[in-house]
């Protein structure tokens, strides 16, 4: 009796020493500045976080009316849009296909992970080149096939489409190693078995692939989304100040960082924020909720 | 059930880093702290070696050789420079130094976060859209007015009066003393020039023929133009054309927006003629590339270059070969330049305030603002110190840089100048690309000017 009283002490000690770290960091470094954001958005704030001026809801009511953040936020949900579906479909084809046995497998695995491997401003400077109207590689290639230049990152008809490219291929790789994991938890009698029954690759892609992989699928969808409505480093490295593509590129955290850091508002940066974080919330809510209709958990 | 609670979890948290984002002052400042830490171990294990050098120099300064301040820049160009002025002041004094870059970009986001946290370097820049922010508490800039009243070496008359105002409190205290100053020229390509048949710019040349060899240096095909310069290239291009007609930016008591005044729309115009002549690259390419990036590569012929980037003559090769200075064009008011200052402050912050006093000092007298322009850093803020900077890029007569002082004006600023500032070349980008006028869109600028002012 005493012992089993100890064991269950020294048991729930462990448990939560060990988890401490995490929830200190978890607590230092997002649930606290959380709240601060929220407290900082009802007010006018000065330099080095003093004379804050309380202004009740002053920021968000010129929030509902300012322009640019109606347009921003149109811009947000077109890159999620763009990005996460196209990701995810060309990782899911491109896990599928280099799950098979073939020559050259690890290879091709890695070379589709570098991007990921790299880091993003880094990646942003490489292809702010590549895609330069005037002396880019890309151009240059149209040129010699006879197709006129494309302003890639300052047309504002196609600059969203190219931060989308650059964001699609920085992240392929990332999805198709879970992806990978994924299929390789689907057990192989499955397809065994449906062989025998005479199924196809697509019958078997349609009926055990997918299902399967559903959860997988959700985990990816769930933070591909998330990520991408936090869409900034590409915008700031790839169109930046002074384009005219900018107001039909820039996301809501460009927008905030605007505000925030080059404007030293930072009780309107904040308000951004916590509307983006609402505008969030709320589709993870909804995506929680429909994943019941769709994903499968064997 | 509890994976999906736990997919649930990780999503809202990896939602709510983002709201951290705020205020993450509180991290910088963590990051400067423990910068700081480390330097003061680094400092105490140098103490021994410093005390033999110190002797060596035969100064009195056995307390002060273990000191070693910080300092901050944001301009990489001028640190290999700085250094070795650096090097001189410890040699006379034992004082050590570390020089810290951050870029431009985040130097103010560092700084503003170890003001908040109490960890400012004991010695860093100032620039005149800044100080107005850092002016308002006691507790941030060192008070420098008893230091220079008692100090008989100091005098404040060597410097251009605008500036040290610049640097004052609103109770007239001084928080910086200026380092040096820019001016705007010309950079034109002497080939381009010569294949069209137009004689080079000379002092006398005025906007209305700063017009026309830019349309005279444009090629049909669109392998050449005239002129490249963004909305961004206020200080050293678009700027000059509203005070050479005799407008003005800001009001003197920096409550009112020039750009509705019947003179800065006269100086305007000739940027929207400009534009509309096609003399510059259409702004697509413009936008990717800057005004300098075009020239060295030879596709345009003339661009705006203020003194600060003098350094880069000597660096490209094309430049070296092609490239020579012209001032600026005259209006009606004369060649108008836009100058600009910044200055060595100090922080009240500092354990060694003294030492940092003894550093400003240095920086910003005869000896070290002669040198600096020699060293081509600069041009100095000192009176008649600037001198050398001409020769300073071998090959390059620099010399237009220094005649444009004696018709400067201060770059415009108020308060919170990045409030109106980054509103007007956000408009502007409009006016460049061709989607709207630039008269309309200077009466749009003013207007909201004034409103961000009022706000002040």
């Amino acid at each position: 009796m005493d012992g089993r009283k100890r064991r269950a002490r020294s048991e729930f000690l462990w448990g939560w020493g060990l988890i401490l770290p995490a929830i200190v960091g978890l607590i230092i470094l997002n649930i606290i500045p959380i709240f601060q954001t929220i407290y900082q958005s009802f007010f006018k704030t000065g330099a080095f976080g003093r004379s804050y001026v309380f202004i009740g809801a002053q920021n968000y009511q010129k929030l509902i009316q300012d322009k640019d953040v109606f347009l921003a936020t149109i811009n947000t949900f077109q890159f999620v849009l763009l990005e996460v579906p196209v990701s995810i479909i060309l990782a899911l084809i491109l896990a599928v296909l280099l799950n098979r046995p073939m020559r050259g497998r690890s290879a091709f695995r890695t070379i589709i992970f570098v991007p990921m491997v790299a880091a993003p401003a880094a990646v942003a400077m490489v292809w702010k080149w590549l895609l330069n109207s005037k002396f880019g590689l890309v151009n240059h290639f149209l040129n010699s096939i006879g197709l006129s230049s494309v302003d890639w990152l300052s047309d504002s008809k196609v600059a969203l489409l190219s931060v989308a490219i650059v964001g699609i291929w920085s992240i392929l790789g990332y999805n198709m190693v879970l992806f990978l994991a994924g299929l390789q938890e689907i057990p192989h009698d499955y397809y065994e078995a449906s062989e025998i029954d005479g199924a196809g690759f697509w019958a078997q892609f349609f009926h055990i692939t997918l299902p399967m992989i559903s959860p997988t699928m959700f985990f990816v969808m769930i933070t591909r989304i998330i990520s991408a409505f936090q869409m900034f480093d590409f915008i700031y490295m790839l169109i930046g100040e002074q384009n005219p593509a900018l107001p039909h590129t820039q996301t809501l955290v460009y927008l905030f960082y605007k505000h925030a850091f080059l404007q030293n508002n930072r009780g309107y940066g904040a308000a951004i924020v916590v509307y983006l974080l609402g505008i969030i919330m709320l589709i993870t809510v909804f995506q929680m909720w429909a994943q019941k209709k769709w994903v499968y958990y064997a | 059930m509890k994976k999906q609670l736990a997919i649930g979890l990780a999503a809202l948290l990896a939602a709510a880093s983002l709201a951290g984002c705020g205020s993450s002052s509180g991290s910088g400042t963590a990051a400067t702290a423990a910068k700081t830490e480390g330097e003061a171990a680094a400092a105490a294990s140098d103490s021994a070696t410093s005390e033999t050098s110190a002797s060596t120099s035969g100064q009195d300064s056995s307390d002060k050789s273990d000191v070693t301040l910080t300092v901050a820049i944001w301009d990489k160009g001028q640190q290999p420079g700085l250094q070795k002025i650096m090097d001189d002041f410890t040699a006379k004094t034992g004082i050590k130094t570390d020089i810290q870059i951050t870029p431009y970009k985040d130097y103010w986001t560092m700084l503003e976060a170890a003001a908040t946290g109490g960890n400012l370097p004991d010695v860093f820049w100032m620039h005149t859209f800044q100080v107005a922010t850092y002016a308002q508490y006691d507790d941030l800039l060192m008070n420098l007015s008893d230091r220079i009243a008692n100090d008989p070496e100091v005098d404040m008359s060597k410097y251009p009066e605008e500036f040290v105002k610049a640097f004052q409190n609103p109770n007239g205290d001084q928080i910086g003393i200026p380092k040096d100053r820019d001016t705007a020229a010309v950079w034109y390509n002497k080939d381009m020039f010569d294949e069209a048949g137009i004689p080079y710019p000379t002092a006398d040349w005025t906007w209305d023929d700063f017009r026309e060899d830019c349309k005279k240096l444009t090629k049909a095909d669109g392998s050449q133009y005239g002129l490249a310069m963004k909305p961004g290239s206020d200080q050293e291009g678009w700027y000059g054309t509203i005070y050479a007609y005799g407008g003005y930016v800001i009001s003197d008591d920096m409550k009112k927006s020039g750009f509705d005044d019947p003179n800065t729309l006269k100086g305007l115009d000739v940027i929207q003629r400009i534009i509309d002549d096609g003399s510059m690259p259409p702004y697509s390419q413009q936008a990717d590339n800057d005004p300098l990036a075009l020239q060295e590569a030879g596709t345009v012929a003339m661009t705006f270059q203020g003194s600060w980037a003098a350094s880069e003559l000597s660096v490209n090769d094309y430049l070296k070969e092609h490239i020579a200075i012209a001032p600026l064009p005259k209006g009606p008011k004369g060649a108008v330049t836009m100058s600009n200052s910044l200055a060595w402050s100090g922080s009240a912050q500092s354990k060694h305030q003294d030492e940092a006093w003894e550093l400003i000092k240095y920086l910003t007298g005869e000896e070290a603002q002669k040198k600096q322009a020699e060293l081509g850093v600069t041009l100095s803020a000192y009176d008649g110190a600037s001198d050398a900077w001409a020769k300073s890029q071998p090959g390059f007569d620099l010399q237009p840089y220094l005649d444009a002082m004696d018709n400067a004006v201060l770059y415009p600023h108020s308060k919170n100048t990045n409030v109106w500032y980054t509103m007007m070349k956000e408009k502007l980008v409009s006016v460049w690309d061709g989607s709207a006028r630039m008269d309309d869109t200077a009466k749009d600028i003013a207007k909201e000017m004034n409103a961000d002012l009022a706000e002040e």
